[in-house]
């Protein structure tokens, strides 16, 4: 087992530190990417641009630029941004992350609760319209693009019906702390929350529904059906019970990349100022000092639900340890 | 794990073997008698068709070129000539907004875009370059994945190793970032490698990024069913009778991953269609003039407040053609897994 | 001009109302209240001698002083450079080339100490040390500047800048005689800060000043807070007048449709942002008393590279002049209310500007129509038809359209035309580099100051061009020997004569036209959209809406 977990953990490291030199890479060989004019600003003397580049360190080999900033960013914790000079690049994303955090849980709570209440559904149904119809909900939600989605949201409360009595309670668009109104953030939320979790909801329903279906051909839920159980008591103490294995390691999956800043449509949709949008934002601005920063975040949070989910199989199963 | 796409354990195709008769044939008997998948595939091949015809209706009925800017046009509505971009002409006169949908026959059933051009013809020429795009990116990475997936499943050890580490990096790396640094370098610059020449703005950019971000949704499985065929009775029985490493590949292993990878095409395509969306949406994918659905949603989204039907349309456009896709994927799933016929007689 | 008659007006009601007697207590009422102002995102460093941003540089006006400042004040006399910080505008001596300012007494920094003759040294020199963005094109001409762009860690300024503690004077010596000092000396970049700043870029850092605010916090990602300076007493109301909320925040994130309902609702006060076009005729209608357009001295212009590949060619570069219909270009812009058609490089109302233009259908000088027909002839002869030309701009939504429309029109004329969308950040540097082999794109140009050569000079002088920089701002890689030799001239006659130099310009801004570098598409007008309490609305010419000028109450 323990040399199961070591080999998790190098490969861990591994490949975050293969994507902080892709994304390294990727940056400098973006053509007009230099940050020195930009930093230097609008027409800058010849002069004050060299002096810039020395400054940044942007004269010296990349090798190097990629070590100092990796031990400002892991070791000294004091990397800059490039675009908004002085601002520190780890606050920003301490400060992002509970936004997605406040996304994430909330849609996560919703999906949970839909996806297994339509999963059951279905199950029970199965082979009837009912089934059929649950489902077919579900993939609609599935086959809308998220942001496509938030868009219309928007123009429904925002514009449209915001003066009727239907949403003229919904808030402008952007985040409000639960610290501050927890009220106030449960209604800037409502919106982002749904959308999200209407992928989701589709995905998961349908992941439960067939597991419940598997699980109902397994001999102990025959057993338990032959003791002469009622079905749904079956249901819902046997076959659900091990439906959900599949169903949470899933969870563990989707929900790492989520609040590794997954969420960037919504969020960005929505103006919630969450790790996604910060991403985004580097991206656009081709900040490379948060751009390395947010996506290290983003990575850990992959691989560190990917290596979770590995180990409870494991736990589950000696045989993958071997494989 | 399948995860996002695959939504259910992968099917166990080694066991199609035991069911006894043609399996291919059975599947299609299957499908065919699908109600809810036909009906869908009908959908789909209507899109299609619809799609081809951009150019027809294009010139027949809109009588208008989509990609050219016709920002001075003139369009009759009820016997009358109308301005295509209508300047304000009331209060302080600020802003000019297109022509919304005019039923008046020949011309703008979606309205005009922010160019004046033809929304309805842009819509379908849109169509034509999503669905190449989707279906160009799914084909290549379920082509790259299910190599992959064989060899490292089939070979282990260090091949596998490495394999692995590297499908663990592209799952990892954030899709939008790979793709957005991607296409900076690319849009600007194009790319040349040797002999092949990519012009920026060509839509094999689009097609790569997307084929490549997906493939370990796909190989990762098709590795783990490798894994699991290859301690199977057949395969051992086979090396034992000292069978060449290629013709069991080919012939015995390939055979029974082939139905995986049908399994996922459909799904793949349809999350591929949907990240072609995101993307153009966030401007790295098709680039202007030409349109895809995603673009579209783009141009509508500045005229959402006065003329939603703008970027309404293509978003409906995605969601129907990715639902008849998942509904359709479900059904070849259902078709080539003999648990669901076993499920049928219980 | 008729907005501040109104005004004065309104101010006189209210004093009969209250009968207080004087209109100070009238002003009185508004004093207060917080002036909420949004923005998509944070402008960078708020370092006042680093910042390039039109965004920081409205906030600076009521935060930091120069020694000499624009008035503040509507349109057009927001041109006029007056004293601030020194007690007058002092009269160049020693053939132009030594300025002495007396400095004023009393006046403090918001942190409490007392502006000196040192600070103003220290402050001159730190344009230098911080690497300033101007550094090398606006203050190069003092003496020792050279050597300070060399080493800007050791800058002294020797020989250039000293100061006489005694006479309370600080002496400036420049190298050839600058009839542009004066405006140099009023804008951000010599701010005048506390001697013991630091010598490198304050970043998010706020730097005490001596306007009648001061930064209280800054974070990039979230808001920015600006508070009154407890120092401050009113010296000159036309350089740094009292305001008349208590403090003013610009937020940052929201989408800019967010910040347009945000403000609709009276959530929030103003927008940085150009709204978007959908949203423009309901603020003409249902909210027309709270949209100022105002006029500007900029324009948008697709500078065409001169030295590359169809447009090496004048008759190509001509060509696509006379094929743009700018009227479809105005109607991207948000229709005639908002811009205007233009063919040559200063704006309307700016020092040097005739009407002039060659192409359009009946050439003189306005523009009225496309001539296609001679620009598909032009092309021809100019033996470039059927080249691939690439269209690069900004990916906003108004850069981008402007670039279809573009490529919709090369196309018309005979060429094989692509777009090239890029990020904001990365396109203007890109377009600016040689290497990048870029033919045409999309630009706009907001004067710095109100002087001609900041547009002819800077954008197609000889001197802005600098083959493979990122800042190479003469982006048509346009050297004329024989123009850029006028230019040199006219900024001399400038010295002494300033309408003679005008009517120079005049003719240089004819000759550039004529040999078309850029298309000039229009000049564009803009808008500040607030919600309804804001009162005093007053756009300055140069720095656009004086902030603090505003009441909320």
């Amino acid at each position: 087992m323990l040399r199961f977990l070591g080999r998790r953990l190098v490969a861990m490291v591994f490949v975050l530190f293969s994507i902080s030199v892709l994304s390294f890479l990727i940056f400098f060989a973006t053509p007009g990417v230099d940050p020195a004019s930009r930093i230097a600003g609008r027409n800058a003397d010849q002069a004050t641009l060299r002096a810039v580049r020395k400054d940044f360190g942007l004269d010296r080999p990349l090798p190097v630029q990629y070590g100092l900033m990796m031990k400002k960013l892991f070791i000294t914790r004091d990397l800059t941004s490039f675009v908004n000079r002085g601002a520190k690049v780890i606050p920003q994303v301490t400060e992002a992350a509970p936004v997605t955090l406040s996304l994430v849980l909330g849609a996560a709570v919703i999906w949970v609760v839909f996806s297994i209440g339509m999963g059951l559904v279905a199950a029970v149904f199965r082979g009837t319209p009912v089934d059929a119809a649950v489902m077919i909900v579900g993939l609609i939600g599935i086959s809308m693009p998220v942001f496509w989605l938030g868009e219309v949201v928007n123009l429904l409360t925002q514009s449209r019906f915001h003066d009727t009595f239907l949403f003229s309670w919904v808030p402008p668009l952007g985040y409000t702390p639960f610290t501050q109104s927890p009220f106030g953030w449960f209604k800037s939320l409502i919106f982002p929350w749904l959308t999200l979790s209407v992928l989701y909801i589709g995905i998961y329903a349908r992941v439960l529904r067939s597991a419940l279906v598997d699980a109902q051909e397994e001999d102990y839920v025959r057993t338990a059906r032959a003791k002469g159980l009622t079905e749904r008591r079956v249901m819902l103490r046997h076959a659900l019970r091990t439906s959900l294995v599949a169903f949470v390691s899933l969870f563990g999956l989707d929900f790492g990349a989520l609040v590794g800043g997954g969420a960037l449509l919504t969020e960005v949709v929505f103006g919630l100022h969450g790790v996604g949008k910060l991403t985004f934002d580097s991206l656009q601005n081709l900040d490379l000092p948060v751009i390395l920063a947010t996506v290290m975040y983003a990575a850990f949070f992959i691989v560190l639900a990917n290596a979770l989910v590995d180990l409870v199989y494991a736990l589950l199963d000696p045989r993958v340890r071997h494989a | 794990m399948g995860g996002t796409i695959a939504g259910e354990a992968p099917v166990r195709a080694g066991d199609l073997a035991a069911i006894g008769g043609s399996p291919w044939a059975i599947a299609r008997r299957r499908l065919l008698r699908n109600r809810i998948a036909m009906t869908m595939l009908g959908v789909l091949v209507v899109i299609v068709v619809l799609c081809l015809a951009a150019p027809f209706y294009a010139k027949h009925v809109a009588h208008s070129d989509p990609f050219h800017s016709n920002l001075d046009g003139k369009t009759i509505v009820k016997g009358k000539s109308v301005s295509v971009m209508q300047e304000s002409s009331t209060g302080l006169g600020l802003g000019v907004t297109p022509i919304g949908p005019t039923w008046d026959l020949h011309h703008y059933f979606l309205g005009a875009d922010d160019q004046g051009r033809d929304v309805a013809a842009r819509l379908l020429y849109g169509g034509r370059n999503s669905l190449l795009i989707g279906v160009a990116a799914a084909l290549l990475t379920c082509i790259v994945a299910t190599v992959v997936g064989l060899v490292a499943g089939f070979f282990g050890g260090v091949v596998d190793g490495v394999l692995s580490r590297l499908l663990d990096v592209v799952w990892a790396f954030p899709v939008y970032l790979l793709a957005i640094s991607l296409s900076t370098v690319l849009i600007a610059r194009g790319f040349s490698w040797g002999p092949f020449h990519l012009e920026s703005g060509s839509l094999l950019l689009p097609i790569a990024i997307i084929g490549v971000v997906y493939i370990p949704y796909v190989a990762r499985p098709i590795r783990g069913e490798v894994l699991s065929l290859r301690r199977k009775e057949f395969v051992e029985a086979a090396i034992g009778l000292g069978a060449s490493t290629w013709r069991l590949l080919w012939s015995d292993i390939l055979r029974n991953v082939i139905t995986t990878v049908i399994v996922f095409f459909p799904l793949v395509l349809a999350i591929d269609m949907l990240t072609e969306a995101a993307l153009s949406f966030l401007s790295i994918g098709v680039q202007p003039p030409d349109a895809s659905w995603g673009t579209i949603i783009l141009d509508g989204q500045g005229l959402l407040y006065t003329r939603p039907a703008v970027a309404l349309a293509p978003g409906l456009a995605i969601a129907i053609t990715v639902l008849s896709l998942n509904v359709l994927g479900d059904g070849i799933r259902d078709a080539l897994d003999p648990r669901a016929k076993l499920r049928r007689i219980d | 001009m008729s907005r501040v008659g109104k005004f004065a007006i309104l101010g006189a009601l209210v004093v009969l109302a209250v009968s207080a007697g004087t209109t100070g207590a009238a002003r009185q009422d508004h004093r207060g209240g917080t002036l909420k102002l949004l923005a998509k995102a944070a402008g960078g460093t708020l370092d006042p001698q680093v910042n390039y941003t039109l965004q920081y540089w409205q906030l600076y006006q009521a935060a930091y002083d120069g020694l000499l400042a624009f008035t503040k004040a509507g349109g057009e006399a927001a041109f006029t450079v007056v004293p601030d910080l020194a007690e007058s505008l002092p009269q160049p001596t020693n053939g132009g080339k030594t300025w002495v300012f007396k400095l004023r007494k009393g006046i403090k920094f918001s942190n409490g100490q007392p502006v000196t003759v040192n600070d103003v040294v220290a402050s001159l020199r730190r344009i230098f040390k911080v690497k300033s963005p101007t550094s090398g094109g606006f203050y190069s001409g003092i003496v020792g500047a050279k050597a300070c762009l060399a080493k800007p860690a050791g800058c002294t300024l020797k020989g250039g800048v000293s100061a006489d503690a005694k006479k309370n004077t600080v002496t400036i010596n420049l190298v050839a005689p600058d009839p542009e000092l004066k405006y140099k000396l009023a804008v951000p970049h010599a701010t005048i800060l506390p001697a013991n700043s630091p010598t490198s870029d304050a970043g998010t850092k706020p730097l005490p000043g001596t306007g009648a605010y001061y930064f209280a916090s800054y974070n990039p990602n979230k808001q920015l807070v600006m508070k009154r300076n407890p120092y401050f007493k009113q010296w000159s109301k036309a350089a740094q007048p009292a305001g008349y909320p208590d403090q003013i925040t610009q937020s940052f994130g929201l989408t800019v449709e967010a910040q347009i309902t945000a403000i609709e609702n009276g959530q929030a006060d103003w927008t940085l942002e150009a709204p978007p076009a959908d949203r423009l005729n309901e603020m003409g209608t249902k909210y027309a008393s709270q949209t100022h357009v105002e006029t500007l001295t900029a324009f948008w212009y697709a500078p065409m590279n001169t030295n590359l590949a169809p447009f090496n060619n004048v008759k190509a570069r001509q060509a696509v002049n006379f094929a743009i219909d700018r009227n479809a270009l105005v109607k991207i812009f948000g229709g005639p209310k908002l811009a205007a058609p233009s063919c040559q490089v200063l704006p309307p109302g700016f020092p040097g500007h005739v009407d002039y233009c060659p192409y359009t259908k009946n050439p003189g000088a306005t523009w009225s129509a496309p001539d296609v027909a001679k620009a598909k002839q032009l092309v021809k002869a100019s033996g470039t038809a059927g080249q691939k030309v690439a269209v690069v701009s900004q990916d906003d939504e108004v850069n981008k359209a402007v670039a279809v429309y573009l490529q919709s029109v090369l196309n018309q004329i005979g060429y094989k035309a692509s777009v090239k969308p890029m990020s904001a950040n990365l396109f203007f540097t890109y377009a600016q580099n040689t290497k990048n082999k870029v033919q045409i794109n999309v630009q706009q140009w907001y004067q710095d100051y109100p002087a001609a050569s900041d547009f002819l000079n800077i954008l197609f002088g000889c001197d802005s061009f600098h083959p493979g920089s990122d800042s190479s701002i003469n982006i048509a890689g346009f050297c004329d020997k024989k123009i850029d030799a006028q230019m040199k001239h006219a900024l001399r006659t400038a010295l002494e004569d300033e309408p003679a130099a005008n009517k120079e310009w005049a003719k240089i801004d004819k000759q550039v036209t004529d040999a078309a570098p850029m298309a000039t598409l229009f000049t564009p007008k803009h808008i500040d959209f607030v919600s309804k309490r804001v009162g005093n609305f007053t756009f300055s010419k140069q720095f656009y809406w004086l902030v603090s000028q505003s009441w909320v109450q």
